[in-house]
Parts: structure tokens; C-alpha cells; sequence
């Protein structure tokens, strides 16, 4: 009994330093060649991300691979990146993930995730290269994951309601305004209910309150992480509800007249194909956005199969459909042209251009990602409490 | 009992020699149970309790594992305790709502309806429980939407302006029923409404016609009858059907994120500060307010004679 | 003979009757909508089609037969506990009885995220992996309550004379038990068994704690509530569930009753 305490007090402390970017060696080595299948691979997976054509016989990226590689794919949705990490943690059950970088630093900093020899990935040179160092996924040179794909929090608003003068600014969400239909914004916006969603009101700080000095809207010290939490206090009093799952807020658009709200082109794009009034925009003061990464768990059960997956999940039909899918950005560009779900122009809706605009999400650590001294900035179990209590209405 | 003969003989002797010993029954009969429950049950709470004297470091939010009651002191904060009181009321709102739709109904049942019709009855209150817990609780985000179905209503039979009214009042309502605290106490009362029916209906059951039409002839009136002799008797139902009110108001995570103006509520905040925090010590600091509050809760309503009547 | 029940007493007994139902109503509705991911009311447009999806959908396939599985065996765990356990409570006086009957209900009058969280911290500290039975050790814990609950108070108006009766004409414990105390905790049984069914098969808070990757009817449902394309199957699915389960309940009542008559 005594030992199984010990083990599992061992493994909170993992989870924990895992918040606190502390690296820890990688004991591994590297792999250099991909063997033989193992007869599965086991995927930890945002909801719509492993599709096997059940829904819909069109998006299926994983019979065709099952079928080459012998591999059989199982997958587990998560709901959120916390769930992701808390999977991962210790599992020897679970081969891949594909974090968000709200997650992806955890898991290297608590050793959940190995490096990969990007050698054994052939279509690695296809990758995007502003995300082939992406500092989620690369920590010291090292190469911890495959991007897949990545999409932006964008302000989505109801055309109709702005009419010829569209929203440039977060302003519509921060403070209260009256719309161009002559209403107050009061009641008619949504807000993300995550925490990582402080950095939003952090980046809107950055452009209209200078003085606060605010460089990494995922690195604040107190006096503006503060500053961020009396923002979104006041937004509290404007926002109806905080959106939550994308469906969700699909809805509120369409039945409880929401007028403006940060969001996914994925909401936008569905809405606007049922014929819905809707568009988006990345507002002046720039946006946040995630870019999600296959990690392989440092105890892969099937290292190879998972190979096999990592090499796979770039290739360009697969991408594409994916990117149509959710809305987001491929990571191989190539994705992009001749895809038919796509088109020409869907890449460039989702957001391609507009890749240096956007501030990816990041974990908060208490040493600004390893920039500052241990200290300096608050660490993301603040952020949690803190936005829990804003949304409480303290 | 003609097959006696060929039941194999140990049987017999095990079952005699059990019954000659009562102690030894007992201890069978209990044991699994009791190291179920008491062993798998009570030690995973009790292992959950020990982990909220444990604390995060505040500076660096790494878990550090000294007995200390720093996790209990943030647990009494403004922000948590706000969010304690808002589940605990409306837990007790959700409660006596029940309470109030359940008994004309389960009353019926109990008393007026033929044995046909009752099993129709009792055949209505449990279909809820087998349909998707998830897919009605979604289905009333439509029903209470802005632009929903009860909208939809309320504009053709011309009623706007009552609605608009009654959105305004301020604490209750908000821009729509479906963002408003009355949107989710409703939705709240409506999904755990069977709980509440049928402790109530088993408990009026009991009440033999002869007793009401006894009082009735002894010249009480309805209502004396109904205070006197029908209340007392379905009181240990309504207090056995409202622990499980109670209960699943305090935990239910999904309600709150779906319907309502996102304020959290106590299984929310768990939720989160296990799983999205990563505070293992606040969740389980603040798992034991439900505890608490449970603990004060049966202690109750067993004197009410709830745990009869469960 | 019974008086006819006044009209206040059946408005307000309607009332609360169509409250339970007509949301249900809308289930069904939007099981039939055109439309793919967001609802309007009234739906644009009928279709049949989410059926025929619902219907090739492997996934739903083993996750109805996984729940079924679960509710089934945790029922089956839960009646011969919960009888075990309600038998000890109600013939025997013994120390921490109270505490004992207790603890048999604590697992449903705690809020179910309690009973996960504490179950998952435990199942970490044993080292085990997340199975099958994983999720029975979940299910059995609450369903052991209602089926204790059903079976104790059924015992409590047999009469204990009845079994005297039988021990006295000669009738050993095990033909007592079956030929007299077993017919009469039968409908309790039944009663609690199917309400115990019903918990674990529409249970979801507990069962994210303890499924691990597996997924049951709940856990599918919730992650298509959020997943492209599969919202009105969800529908489809519910309105699934309470056809085929409406004749297994509608005959498990009818023979709680008889034997409940006879």
C-alpha cells in the first residue's frame, strides 16, 4: 500500500511539474528505422480528427491506411487539452496525441512524449516551414511531434447586424458599445470559457494600454495579468454565456442572437454554408490561434505503427480534408490546391495568409517558458481559478 | 415442494448448518457487501480526503506533498464560496420544485388511477430515465433558445412583452430563458423530476383508502385530511425522493455549461480544477462540500424517515 | 370505492406529466430535420435519412452492446449485493448496522462526479487498467444502492411470521428462502433491477472517470453532440433507445404486478 502511495504521489508531481516547463532528460533513444506494424495504433484525438468515414463516407482517412499498413487505428476523444495531458500521463496504453500548444510543452516538460527522428518521417520536408520549429513542439533543437493542423480564434459577427461596417477591433467584445443596428452590445457576445482565453484579453491590452508593457500575451507578469482579469470582469457584465463547444455556439448564433463573438472559421464556415449572415475577421490587434501536433507517448505500446501513423497523417488528401473539416489550416501547403472539398479558396478563408498575425497558445509557466526567472509570470493553475472566479462574477 | 429430494444434500446441510449459526450467516451475507462499500467505496474517499491536505506550491503551481491546509484556506475564498452558495440554492430551489410537481401527479397515481391506467403511469415516469440523459438536456437549449420553440409560442399567441417582463427581473432572467438562472432551474427540475416521483408514489401507496376515507368520516375536510393524515405518511418519500434532487443538483457538471449564463457551479468547478487545473488538492478539498452538505442532508432526512422509503 | 380525483388535482397531474414528455417530443421531432449541425424551430425540412446513417454507424453498433454489457452485469452485481446486503440489515442487529445501511446508499446520495473522481484516484493507486471492468466497479457501486433499496423495502412488509411459518412445518433455510422468501422479493427484485439498468445505461459522469478509451452509448453521445454531422443521429439514437427498451419494461412491470397481486 505504502509503495502504490509512493508511486502515485510520484506521478501527481509529473503532472505537476509538467505545469512548470521544468524538462526533464529525455532517457530514450532515437529510433532509426521504422520496423514492422504492431497490428495497431492507439490515438489520443480531438473530436473529428480521426474520421473512418462513419458519418460521412467521404471523410475517411484512416480505412486506406489501415488497409497499407496493417495498423488498426483506435481512437479516444478528448475533450479538452487538460484531458489530453491527464491521458498521457503515465499511459502505456496510448501511442499518439494530437495536443494543442496549451498541452504540447506540458507533456515534454512531465516526459509523456518522446522525441521523433524527423529522418524517419519522408514527407517531413512537405510540413509548412514556419511550423517546422514551432516552439511547441520543438524544445532545445529537439523535434517532439508532426504538426497536423492549426486554426485561429478569429472574431466571427453576424453580418446582418453590422451591415457595411464590419468590426475591426476586439473592442465589440471587450467594452460596451452600441452595435449599428442601435443596440447595446450588452447580452450579445460570447467569450471562450477556457482560461488560456486571459491571453485574448492580454493581446487586446497589448495594442490599447501600452503602458503595461505586454510583449507575450502568454507570458504576464502580475501587474498585467491583473490588468487582464479587470478587463475580463468587465466583459462579464456584457457577456450572456461563454461559449464552450462549437455546436454550442453555433446555436447561440443562429437561435439567441448573438451579435459578435471570438470563434473558430469552423463555426463561421458551417453557419455561412446553411446560408446564415455571418462572417469573420482577424480584428487589428491580431489573434490567438492553436496549432495542434502528433506527440508519440514516451511508453508507445506500437512505436511503429505509430511511425507509420505520423508519416501518414501529412499527406495532402488527408490534410486537406481535414482542414475542410475543421476549418483550420493544413500543415503540409500542399493540402491546398486541388483538394475538392477545399477548393481554391478555402485555405486562404481558414486563415493561411494570415499565419503571422496569430499568437499560438502556449502553457503558461511561472518562468515565462524558461525566458525569465522562476517567479516572474503566473503559471496557468492561476488562470484556471482566476477565470473561473471572473466567470462566477467575482 | 416436491423437488426437495432432488436438491443436492449439501445444500441442506450448508443451509442448516448456516442457520444454526447466525453470526457466520451475517458475516457471509455482509461480507461482500460490506467489502464492496465500506473497503473499495469508503477507502476511495477516504484516499481523496488525504489528497486535500496536500498543496500547490503557489509560485510555481508544482504539487507539493506536505500536510498543510493551505488548499483548504483557498477553498473558503470569495470566488469558491460564491460558487457553493449558488449551487447549494439552487439545489434546494430545484428541490422544493419538485416537490410541488411531483406530489399532484404521484397523488394521482397512488389514489385515482385504475390499475391500467397507473401502470401507464408509472410507464411514463421511468421512459425519461431511459431516453439520453445528454439528447434532453440538448433538446431544451432549443426549446428555451432566443429564437426557440418556446419563442416561437409566445409570438404567435402574442405575448412578447409578458416574456420581455419576465426576462427583466433581474437575477432570474437575462437575454433569453435559455441564458437565464430560471432557463437552467428548469431544465434542472426537469431532468431529475422521476427521482422525485416515484419515492413519493411508493410512499402514498402505503396509505390505505381506509384511513383517508376514515378521516373523511370523521368530518375532516379535504385539506385537514391532506394535512394530517396523507402529508405525514408521504413525507418519508419526499424526503428520500429529494436526496436525490439534492445530490445530483450539487454534482452534475453538464447542465450548467449547456443552459445558463455559465456561472459555475460546484461539480463545474471540480471538474475544472481537476481536470483542467491540474489542483488535485482543491478538487478533492472541494469534493467534501457536496460531502458536507450530504452528511447534514441524511442525517435529516433519515430522521424524516427517508431511508424507509428510498 | 374511490372517489373521482378532482380537476385541479388532474391539471396539476397533466401538467407535470406533458413537462416530462413534450421535450421528449422534440427529441423525436429532430430525429426527422434536414438539417446537419445547427436546430430551428420548426425544422426546415423532413428526412428519414439520419436513420439509415444511424443504422450503418459501427460505432453506435458496440457502443449500445458495451452499455448494455456494463448495465447488465453491474445489475447483476448490484442485485445479489444489494439482497445480500439489505438480508444483513433487516434480519440481524449487529454493530455499525446504521453505519453499514449507510454507506449502501452513500454512493447515489453523493453527487456522481464525487464517486468518480474518488473511484479514478483509486483505480490509479491500485495500478489497474481502465476495462470493462473498470466500468462495472463504477456502475455496480450506485446500482447496489437501488437494488438494496427495492429488496429492503419489500423485506420490511414480509412478514417474518411467514418464514417462521415455513420453519416450523419443517422447510430447511435454503427451501425457505426459495420457496418463500424468493416469490416475494421477486418484484422488488425485478423493480429494482430494471431502475438500476436504466442508471448505468444512460450514465455518463461517473463513467468518464472510468472508462478510460472505452466508449458506452453516453460517452458516444456526448462526443457527437460536438462532432460534425452526427447531431440529429443522436436523436436517432435516443429515440432508438426508448423503443427497444420500452417492451423489456413494459413486461418486467407487468410481472413486478402480478406478482405483486398473487
Amino acid at each position: 500500500m505504502r509503495a502504490r502511495a509512493v508511486l502515485l504521489l510520484t506521478a501527481l508531481a509529473v503532472l505537476a511539474t509538467a505545469c512548470t516547463g521544468t524538462a526533464e532528460e529525455a532517457t530514450t533513444t532515437l529510433p532509426t528505422e521504422v520496423g514492422d506494424g504492431e497490428g495497431k495504433v492507439v490515438i489520443v484525438a480531438w473530436a473529428g480528427y480521426i474520421e473512418r468515414g462513419d458519418y460521412d463516407p467521404a471523410f475517411d482517412w484512416v480505412t486506406e491506411f489501415e488497409a497499407d499498413t496493417g495498423c488498426l487505428v483506435e481512437h479516444k476523444i478528448a475533450g479538452t487539452s487538460d484531458e489530453m495531458v491527464a491521458l498521457m500521463t503515465g499511459s502505456e496504453e496510448y501511442d499518439l496525441v494530437t495536443a494543442s500548444g496549451d498541452a504540447s510543452l506540458r507533456l515534454v516538460a512531465g516526459g509523456s512524449v518522446q522525441e521523433i527522428n524527423i529522418d524517419l518521417i519522408e514527407s517531413w520536408d512537405t510540413v509548412d516551414p514556419r511550423l517546422q520549429d514551432a516552439e511547441w513542439h520543438t524544445v532545445d533543437g529537439k523535434h517532439y511531434g508532426v504538426p497536423y493542423t492549426s486554426g485561429f480564434n478569429v472574431l466571427g459577427f453576424n453580418s446582418e447586424i453590422f451591415g457595411d461596417t464590419p468590426p475591426d477591433s476586439w473592442s465589440v467584445v471587450f467594452e460596451e458599445t452600441t452595435f449599428p443596428d442601435g443596440a447595446s452590445n450588452q447580452g450579445r457576445i460570447q467569450a471562450y470559457d477556457g482560461p488560456i482565453y486571459i491571453a485574448d484579453a492580454a493581446l487586446y491590452l497589448k495594442s490599447t494600454n501600452p503602458e503595461l508593457g505586454i510583449e507575450d500575451p502568454y507570458q504576464l507578469n502580475e501587474e498585467q495579468y491583473q490588468a487582464a482579469l479587470d478587463l475580463l470582469r468587465i466583459q462579464r457584465t456584457l457577456v450572456g454565456r461563454y461559449w464552450h463547444d462549437a455546436y454550442i455556439q453555433m446555436d447561440d448564433f443562429k437561435n439567441e442572437g448573438v451579435a459578435a463573438s471570438s470563434t473558430w472559421p469552423f463555426q463561421t464556415g458551417i453557419l455561412a454554408s446553411e446560408g446564415f449572415p455571418i462572417d469573420k475577421v482577424v480584428p487589428k490587434e491580431g489573434a490567438t490561434g492553436w496549432a495542434d501536433t502528433t506527440m508519440m507517448n514516451s511508453k508507445a505500446p506500437h512505436p511503429n505503427c505509430a511511425y507509420m501513423w505520423m508519416e501518414h497523417s501529412l499527406n495532402p488528401k488527408l490534410q486537406g480534408d481535414l482542414a475542410y473539416f475543421f476549418g483550420t489550416v493544413p500543415a503540409v501547403l500542399a493540402a491546398c490546391e486541388g483538394n475538392e472539398f477545399l477548393g481554391p479558396d478555402g485555405c486562404a478563408y481558414n486563415g493561411s495568409e494570415q499565419f503571422d498575425e496569430i499568437l499560438f497558445w502556449k502553457t503558461p509557466t511561472d518562468d515565462c517558458n524558461g525566458t525569465a526567472d522562476p517567479g516572474t509570470c503566473v503559471p496557468y493553475y492561476r488562470w484556471v481559478t482566476d477565470y473561473l472566479a471572473v466567470i462566477g462574477g467575482r | 415442494m416436491t423437488d426437495t429430494s432432488t436438491r443436492p444434500p449439501l445444500l441442506h446441510r450448508v443451509s442448516t448448518y448456516l442457520h444454526q449459526r447466525p453470526r457466520l450467516r451475517l458475516l457471509l451475507m455482509i461480507g461482500l457487501p460490506a467489502i464492496w462499500l465500506v473497503g473499495v467505496y469508503g477507502g476511495s474517499l477516504l484516499a481523496l480526503l488525504v489528497q486535500s491536505f496536500f498543496r500547490l506550491n503557489p509560485f510555481s503551481g508544482v504539487l507539493e506533498r506536505v500536510i498543510s491546509l493551505d488548499t483548504w484556506n483557498t477553498l473558503f475564498t470569495g470566488a469558491n464560496t460564491a460558487v457553493m452558495i449558488r449551487t447549494v440554492s439552487m439545489a434546494a430551489v430545484v428541490t422544493v420544485a419538485c416537490v410541488v410537481l411531483a406530489f399532484p401527479l404521484a397523488y394521482f397515481m397512488a389514489r385515482y388511477a385504475h390499475k391500467k391506467t397507473k401502470t401507464i403511469l408509472v410507464l411514463a415516469v421511468l421512459i425519461p430515465l431511459w431516453s439520453s440523459y445528454l439528447v434532453r438536456v440538448y433538446s431544451w437549449k432549443l426549446i428555451l433558445a432566443a429564437d426557440g420553440i418556446i419563442n416561437w409560442f409566445v409570438e404567435r399567441l402574442g405575448m412578447e412583452a409578458a416574456l420581455e417582463a419576465f426576462l427583466n427581473v433581474p437575477g432570474i432572467g437575462g437575454p433569453s430563458l435559455s441564458i437565464s438562472l430560471f432557463g437552467q432551474f428548469l431544465v434542472f427540475v426537469y431532468i431529475w423530476l422521476p427521482f422525485m416521483i416515484l419515492p413519493i408514489h411508493a410512499s402514498l401507496e402505503r396509505v390505505p383508502g381506509s384511513l383517508l376515507e376514515a378521516s373523511a368520516d370523521l368530518g375532516a375536510q379535504p385539506a385537514l385530511t391532506f394535512r394530517k393524515v396523507t402529508w405525514p405518511m408521504a413525507i418519508p418519500g419526499v424526503a428520500a425522493g429529494s436526496i436525490f434532487t439534492f445530490s445530483l443538483t450539487l454534482g452534475d457538471y453538464i447542465i450548467p455549461t449547456i443552459i445558463g449564463d455559465s456561472s459555475p457551479f460546484i461539480g463545474l468547478a471540480i471538474y475544472s480544477y481537476q481536470g483542467v487545473a491540474g489542483n488535485l488538492p482543491l478538487a478533492a478539498a472541494f469534493s467534501f462540500v457536496p460531502i458536507a452538505v450530504m452528511a447534514v442532508y441524511l442525517t435529516v432526512a433519515r430522521k424524516f424517515g427517508a431511508f424507509e422509503a428510498l | 370505492m374511490r372517489k373521482k380525483a378532482g380537476l385541479g388535482l388532474k391539471i396539476a397531474a397533466g401538467f407535470t406529466l406533458a413537462y416530462l414528455h413534450i421535450p421528449i417530443l422534440f427529441v423525436f421531432l429532430y430525429a426527422f430535420t434536414t438539417e446537419e449541425a445547427t436546430f430551428k424551430f420548426p425544422p426546415p425540412g423532413y428526412t428519414t435519412d439520419w436513420f439509415g446513417v444511424a443504422w450503418q454507424n459501427s460505432a453506435i453498433r458496440s457502443a449500445v452492446s458495451l452499455s448494455m454489457r456494463v448495465a447488465l452485469v453491474s445489475t447483476l452485481i448490484a442485485l445479489v449485493l444489494g439482497t445480500l446486503a439489505a438480508a444483513a440489515v433487516w434480519r440481524s442487529k449487529f454493530f455499525g448496522r446504521n453505519a453499514f445501511s449507510l454507506f449502501v446508499i452513500l454512493p447515489i446520495a453523493l453527487p456522481g462526479i464525487i464517486t468518480g473522481i474518488a473511484l479514478r484516484s483509486a483505480i490509479n493507486l491500485g495500478d489497474l487498467k481502465f476495462s470493462f471492468w473498470t466500468l462495472v466497479i463504477g456502475h455496480a457501486t450506485f446500482c447496489v444502492a437501488v437494488a438494496f433499496n427495492n429488496v429492503i423495502a419489500r423485506m420490511r412488509r414480509t412478514s417474518p411470521w411467514l418464514m417462521e411459518a415455513s420453519m416450523d412445518l419443517g422447510a430447511r433455510g435454503w427451501q425457505t428462502f426459495r420457496h418463500v422468501l424468493l416469490p416475494q422479493l421477486a418484484p422488488a427484485m425485478v423493480v429494482g433491477g430494471m431502475l438500476a439498468f436504466a442508471l448505468s445505461f444512460d450514465e455518463i459522469i461517473v463513467t468518464t472517470f472510468t472508462a478510460g478509451n472505452q466508449q458506452t452509448l453516453p460517452i458516444w453521445i456526448f462526443s457527437s453532440l460536438v462532432r460534425p454531422r452526427s447531431r440529429p443521429v443522436t436523436n436517432v439514437v435516443a429515440v432508438f433507445v426508448i423503443l427497444i427498451t420500452f417492451i423489456p419494461i413494459v413486461l418486467a412491470h407487468r410481472f413486478a404486478q402480478r406478482a405483486e397481486e398473487s
